[in-house]
């Protein structure tokens, strides 16, 4: 029993973690494996040719590759794996895309067959001028964007030279007075600005608006902020303010109710994605300023249109900032070709274990329905199911239940349904925030919240993301958007930033039982259970005689 | 003192008793039969079968030698045959010193090689080729000599007019002579000589040498126009170039060599090409690669064959398997198609699977399986391999098509190759010759094979992989990873004791590379659990049945789900089997979630219960229900109760009916929607029918096409049957109404007469039941044996057999009209 890694026959590594090497071999492996999943025992990564890519634009090749696999495998390491790994790394950097100083953007090829193999792709054509000799074509520059996109999708990524302009010079400094960049955070930004543009992946609650200060202290140029809606605008805004040098004049907002442009401006997906008469009357805010540096922030949810947009961005610095790189829609290729490739990733546990996230104790209430409820389930039509399941009435009990239990703590209940929402509100005479309520509304029940002049607060999902609700120790989750894992993990992330006491975080996760819920709530745990965070079953009934 | 032998017999005459065993141990075709005497070894010695076959098993340096000797004069001292390898000494540009020198090493062992298969004999002053070796390999017009060599000027201008002759003699500068051999003799003589020969040369306008340069290593042959441009026909009156044909002229031997500087070939190759490595590995890590790989192919066989337990796929009518089976497996392995075959081709080899011999055939394990599954992997892994090394079944094959054009299917006919295990042992050869932890270059391998036997691909050219022998060697080299017979391209230590000890020492070495079974597995609150290792057989049986494969390789991801747990509750087991075997096999605690997981499953498990009932009684009042149970009449009935107010039963309601009244009750039929039937003598009635069609006497009215065509056969028969024919010369006389008889010859004639003229023939034709008759053609084409004809009796286009024609008579001219 030697090595700590078994490399599968499809392209999984499975990682003891309780082995002596473990530590070492995580790190031999990252740069080129993704972290599938990190349950207590076997970690799973996984090789894709996204992943090796990666690893090659990271100046990793494969011998590297295939002697980490090597070193640290219990089993013999099959060979057409290996032949496989060597083959898909050499299809990088085949075409590299640079600046020329006649013809502007070229793509050039060290490899002609593959050249004319693209090239007679009808996806590419459109997107080069003319061929300058046979080894390098002219691109359009506006394309620059699009063709990586492209080349991705054909299999013979392109490696882009062509470097970024530096933007506006705007001093930015880190004001770090009484505290610091955590460790991890500083690797994230060092490995961000080495690769130029990219992806840092960090659980929720682990300080990604840091990270992004610190890329903006590196840049030191003007940078444009996209969140997605205006409260989390608001509190970057705050949260910049504070930690940088920067001061609350040079720092715009440029929403639906506001339009400033300064030298840092945070803008909401919403407001770019407004589209008038067929057009997107605020996209010229891109071109406003000569930007320096974007940052989009919970990347994962950056919407198609922004995707377009982005596509011509790419001669500036990209960062992507995201909790989990899981899309629904599959579109993750896409984040890669057009922010840039992950840079940094660092497993929840890890952080835990680090101690800048709170340990959390996660449970899953599965309550019954009464008789009348399971026949009026039954015959209820097929869209109309979840609804049904995931508002029963038997759930507000168990969340009365819950709320009374940890009477006094900070505790959020998290749901879907308005009416469900309305009325919990007044069964626990607890405020609601819902689409709704007032920007002006939301923030002074978030500073009484804050405050602890208030115990409970029912939310809808328009808090889903980036409200800082710093003691709320306590979820309760009623019912969510069907089967969305990074949903969950978000809303776990509502509590794990780390208590004052080191105390251990709740969140009950309330499932109606042999329903589709029950089915929703398996899909959504998912994500968090690969990360290591393992759910308790609980029986309502055993819940309620408790209390 | 002995005196040069005068012949091959006595040249083997000569030879003693081992030399003779080494003659036979190289051809074995010999001694089939055995020979009464040497005169009679030395004939078969020299039929062109035994010789093209023993040249095919020749090296090519042998070959060259072989090759080089056919273009020398018959007999040929040694030191000739050495200078037409090595060339006369002059530079032409190609020349390499160490070339020669390794020529001069390798010459006499090539001989020695020639000498012991018979293909050469005599001293080395006078060396001669079996005069079938020196007809195959010598040049001749019809096909090109291997050295690219034409005929020499002797063999070219036989057939010259002697004027023509002294043209060129006069053209070339030599003194006429009156003699046409002494003339061909001349010019030999001053193709020949360097010195003349460069004067000649130096003469050429310059024009005329770049068509030499075409020539001179071959084709010799080239095309000329009747008013052939200056320079080819300055060469023309030269002789350098002699007339084949009218259209055709070649370049003379002697010429030839001149311009190669006395070589015969361009590339000579005395010593073998090695082989090269790629990468040269630690020898252990290749043993545990190729151990891992073994460990896999052995899994993997298994995994086949016992998803083929129930019954494989079905044989094609033709034998084999489907495409759409072969992909079928090769999803279910996860390997490519052509991989797929392999496994199977390989456990078929192995002896492993069969056709079950059934009415409808399909592939299933044979008893030899069982008895393999038993033993331990390693000796597993040896009974392949050793199939694997002597099969002649090759599965790359599979997927091409034969030379019919119909598809290759795995474990279909016509897979058989005889060279694949000979290919194999000399390619696996090659590879145990390197040092350990080599890996060669497979380019290499092949090129040295095509070495050894440069004959038997069909292309001896570089870089050529597509004969079959080449093609063999490559899928040697892949088959020999997947089956770990080499580890990342090196032959494997466990491989090399195959192949020089046997099974056991095999088997012995690779034991303790492969890893032990397991008897634990690690369980995740994710819902999965992770065999780090291969499992032993029962603990994975049982897994396998509770938890859903994920991922497979050197360790095993399971997944529970609700499925494959009610799976397992409904293969017999019970939640609490289950909690006891997990925390049986798990080296950590059970994960609450999969405790939960298990347990929600049972709750809900059997909860509804299914079964089938002939027909059921339903009574308000339960006294009476307990009063039938209770009731000895009613056992017949197998009635059972479900619920307080209904029984169920095993018998029909009709039968129920009348049991029941029997036994005094009055029960009532009940329809599905719970109506009572009334039972009352209802009119019957057929589905729909339609009235019977009236039967008239005698057949049926014919329509008008039948009696067309009917009307159209009488007539054609009659016309057969009275025409006036033309009476055939020396024929015997024919009467009316009998079948014509002609001899074939005659036969032929006139068909192809009538063939030619368009007219119309009465023959007589016997059917292939033997029924005769007589029939009026229009012959159209006469080929192969058969005739095809317009059949005016029958009024259509169609191919007769020449042999069935029993006779033929042209029809009077008016006949047809």
């Amino acid at each position: 029993m030697t090595g700590p890694l078994i490399v599968q026959s499809d392209k999984t590594l499975l990682l003891e973690v309780d082995h002596d090497q473990a530590d070492a071999c995580r790190r031999a492996i990252a740069p080129f494996a993704e972290l599938e999943r990190a349950p207590e025992h076997i970690h799973t990564y996984r090789l894709t040719p996204l992943g090796l890519w990666n690893a090659r634009a990271a100046g990793h090749d494969a011998e590297q590759v295939v002697d980490a696999l090597v070193q640290y495998s219990r089993y013999p390491v099959p060979h057409a794996l290996l032949v496989d790994i060597a083959e898909t790394m050499a299809r990088y950097g085949r075409l590299t895309l640079s600046k020329h100083p006649v013809h502007g953007l070229v793509l050039t090829s060290t490899d002609r067959p593959v050249l004319e193999e693209i090239l007679r792709s009808k996806k590419v054509q459109p997107l080069v001028g003319a061929r300058i000799d046979p080894d390098t074509v002219a691109v359009h520059p506006s394309e620059r964007g699009q063709i990586k996109q492209t080349l991705l999708k054909l299999g013979w990524p392109a490696e882009d030279l062509a470097g970024y302009v530096d933007g506006e010079a705007h001093p930015i400094d880190l004001a770090e007075d009484g505290w610091a960049l955590r460790p991890y955070q500083k690797q994230a930004v060092e490995g961000f600005w080495h690769g130029g543009s990219g992806v840092v992946v960090l659980p929720c609650g682990a300080g990604k608006t840091l990270v992004g200060a610190g890329a903006m202290a590196q840049a030191r140029a003007t940078t444009l902020i996209l969140v997605t809606n205006t409260v989390s605008a608001r509190q970057w805004k705050h949260e910049l303010v504070k930690r940088t040098s920067l001061t609350e004049d040079e720092i715009g907002e440029y929403s639906g109710t506001r339009k400033e442009i300064r030298p840092v401006t945070i803008a909401t997906y919403q407001v770019l994605t407004t589209r008038r008469k067929g057009v997107y009357p605020h996209l010229e805010l891109f071109d406003s300023r000569d930007w320096g540096l974007v940052i989009y922030d919970e990347v994962h949810l950056l919407p198609a249109p922004v995707f377009k947009f982005t596509a011509d961005l790419q001669a500036r610095r990209r960062l992507g900032l995201t909790a989990t790189l899981v899309r629904e829609d599959g579109r993750e290729s896409d984040v890669f070709s057009l922010i840039g490739p992950k840079r940094f990733d660092a497993p929840w546990k890890e952080i835990e274990a680090q101690g800048y996230i709170a340990p959390a104790d996660c449970v899953e209430v599965r309550v019954n329905l009464t008789d009348s409820e399971r026949l009026a389930y039954a015959t209820a039509e097929a869209e109309e199911k979840y609804r049904f399941c995931a508002t029963t009435a038997t759930k507000r009990k168990v969340t009365e239940a819950l709320v009374r239990k940890h009477r006094g703590e900070q505790t959020l209940v998290i749901g879907q349904y308005i009416d469900q929402l309305d009325e919990l509100g007044e069964h626990l005479n607890a405020p609601v925030i819902k689409g709704e309520t007032s920007n002006a509304q939301r923030e002074k029940l978030f500073d009484a919240f804050r405050e602890g002049e208030l115990n409970v607060l029912v939310v809808s999902k328009v808090a889903n993301f980036s409200i800082d609700l710093p003691e709320a120790t306590v979820a309760i989750q009623v019912s969510g958007t069907f089967g969305s894992r990074q949903e969950e993990a978000q809303r776990l992330g509502r509590v794990l930033r780390p208590k004052a006491d080191g105390h251990e975080a709740r969140f009950y996760s309330v499932v109606a039982r042999d329903t589709i819920d029950q089915d929703f709530a398996a899909h959504r745990q998912r994500f968090l259970a690969e990360q290591g965070y393992a759910y308790r079953i609980v029986d309502a009934d055993e819940l309620l005689t408790d209390s | 003192m002995t005196t040069p032998p005068r012949t091959l017999a006595e040249a083997l005459r000569a030879r003693d008793d081992e030399s003779l065993a080494g003659l036979l141990r190289a051809r074995p075709d010999l001694l089939n039969p055995v020979p009464g005497d040497i005169t009679q070894l030395a004939t078969r010695a020299g039929t062109r079968a035994s010789v093209v076959r023993a040249l095919e098993h020749l090296d090519k340096f042998a070959l060259q030698t072989a090759e080089a000797l056919a273009v020398a004069a018959d007999p040929a001292p040694y030191e000739t045959l050495l200078g037409l390898l090595t060339g006369d000494g002059r530079d032409d540009g190609e020349h390499r010193d160490d070339a020669d020198a390794a020529i001069a090493d390798a010459l006499p062992g090539a001989l020695a090689t020639l000498r012991e298969q018979a293909l050469v004999w005599g001293e080395n002053e006078r060396l001669r080729l079996v005069r079938t070796a020196r007809e195959i390999l010598a040049p001749s017009p019809q096909h090109a000599s291997p050295t690219g060599l034409g005929p020499t000027v002797a063999e070219a201008t036989s057939g010259m007019s002697p004027g023509r002759l002294q043209e060129i003699l006069a053209a070339a500068g030599l003194p006429a002579t009156h003699d046409p051999v002494s003339a061909v003799a001349a010019l030999s003589a001053l193709f020949t000589d360097r010195a003349g020969m460069g004067e000649l040369l130096d003469s050429a306008p310059a024009e005329a040498l770049s068509v030499l340069d075409r020539l001179v290593w071959g084709p010799p042959y080239g095309e000329v126009t009747p008013n052939p441009t200056p320079p080819v026909k300055w060469l023309r009156d030269h002789g350098l170039l002699l007339p084949v044909s009218t259209r055709t002229v070649v370049l003379p031997r002697e010429a030839a060599l001149h311009l190669r500087a006395g070589r015969a070939h361009r590339v000579p190759a005395p010593r073998p090409p090695a082989v090269e490595a790629v990468a040269d590995r630690d020898p252990q890590a290749v043993d545990s690669a190729a151990a891992g790989q073994a460990f896999l192919a052995v899994n993997t066989v298994e995994e086949l064959l016992k998803s083929w337990n129930g019954g494989g796929p079905a044989i094609l009518r033709a034998g084999g398997l489907s495409v759409r089976e072969l992909k079928k497996t090769a999803t279910a392995l996860e390997v490519p198609e052509q991989v797929a075959a392999f496994w199977v081709e390989l456990a078929y080899a192995a002896g492993l699977l069969a056709s079950d011999g059934e009415a409808d055939e399909r592939y299933a394990p044979t008893p030899a399986y069982d008895d393999w599954a038993e033993l331990p992997a390693q000796e597993r892994w040896t009974a392949l391999a050793t199939a694997w090394l002597a099969a002649t079944r090759t599965s790359g094959l599979v997927g091409g098509q034969d030379a019919k054009g119909r598809a290759l299917s795995a474990l279909g006919p016509e897979l058989d190759r005889s060279a694949a295990p000979e290919v194999r042992h000399r390619v696996l050869a090659l590879l145990a010759a390197l040092e350990p932890g080599t890996a060669p270059d497979p380019e290499t391998v092949l090129a040295r094979l095509r070495w050894e036997r440069p004959l038997r691909g069909a292309s001896a050219s570089a870089g050529d992989t597509t004969d079959l022998r080449s093609r063999i060697a490559l899928w040697t080299l892949n088959e020999s990873e997947l089956l770990g017979i080499t580890g990342r391209g090196a032959l494997a230590t466990h491989t090399r004791a195959l192949l020089d000890a046997g099974p056991a020492e095999a088997a012995a070495l690779l034991a303790p590379l492969i890893p032990e079974p397991l008897d634990h597995v690690l369980l995740q609150a994710d819902l999965t659990a992770v065999a780090p290792g291969p499992l032993e057989r029962p603990l994975a049986d049982m897994l396998s049945a509770l938890a859903d494969i994920e991922s497979k390789g050197g360790a095993t991801v399971y997944r529970f789900t609700p499925g494959s747990v009610r799976r397992a509750l409904d293969a017999g087991q019970s939640a609490a089997d289950l909690h006891a075997f997990l925390a049986a096999h798990s080296r950590t605690p059970v994960p609450q979630p999969l405790s939960y997981l298990i347990d929600d499953v049972a709750r809900r498990h059997g909860h509804l219960r299914i079964g089938a009932a002939s027909s059921y009684v339903r009574c308000d009042d339960e006294a009476v229900l307990n009063e039938i149970l209770a009731d000895k009449r009613s056992a017949t009935l197998r009635l059972r109760r479900l619920a307080p107010t209904a029984l169920a039963a095993q018998v029909d309601p009709a039968s129920l009916l009348e049991g029941l009244r029997e036994m005094g009750y009055a029960p009532a039929a009940e329809s599905a929607e719970g109506d009572v039937l009334i039972t009352r003598a209802g009119a019957r009635r057929t589905p729909p029918r339609t009235a019977p069609v009236p039967v008239p006497e005698g057949p049926p009215v014919p329509d008008d096409t039948l009696l067309g065509a009917a009307v159209r056969a009488i007539r054609a028969g009659d016309t057969a049957a009275t025409v006036v024919r033309k009476d055939a010369p020396e024929s015997p006389a024919t009467t009316p109404g009998a079948l014509p008889r002609t001899t074939s010859a005659e036969t032929l004639a006139t068909v192809q007469a009538a063939a030619m003229t368009g007219s119309a023939l009465w023959i007589g034709y016997v059917n292939a039941d033997g029924a005769a008759s007589q029939r009026v053609i229009a012959p159209v084409r006469v080929e192969g044996g058969f005739v095809t004809a317009y059949d005016h009796t029958a009024d259509e286009v169609r191919t007769y057999p020449l042999h069935r024609i029993t006779g033929v008579a042209e029809l009077a001219d008016d006949a047809t009209a």
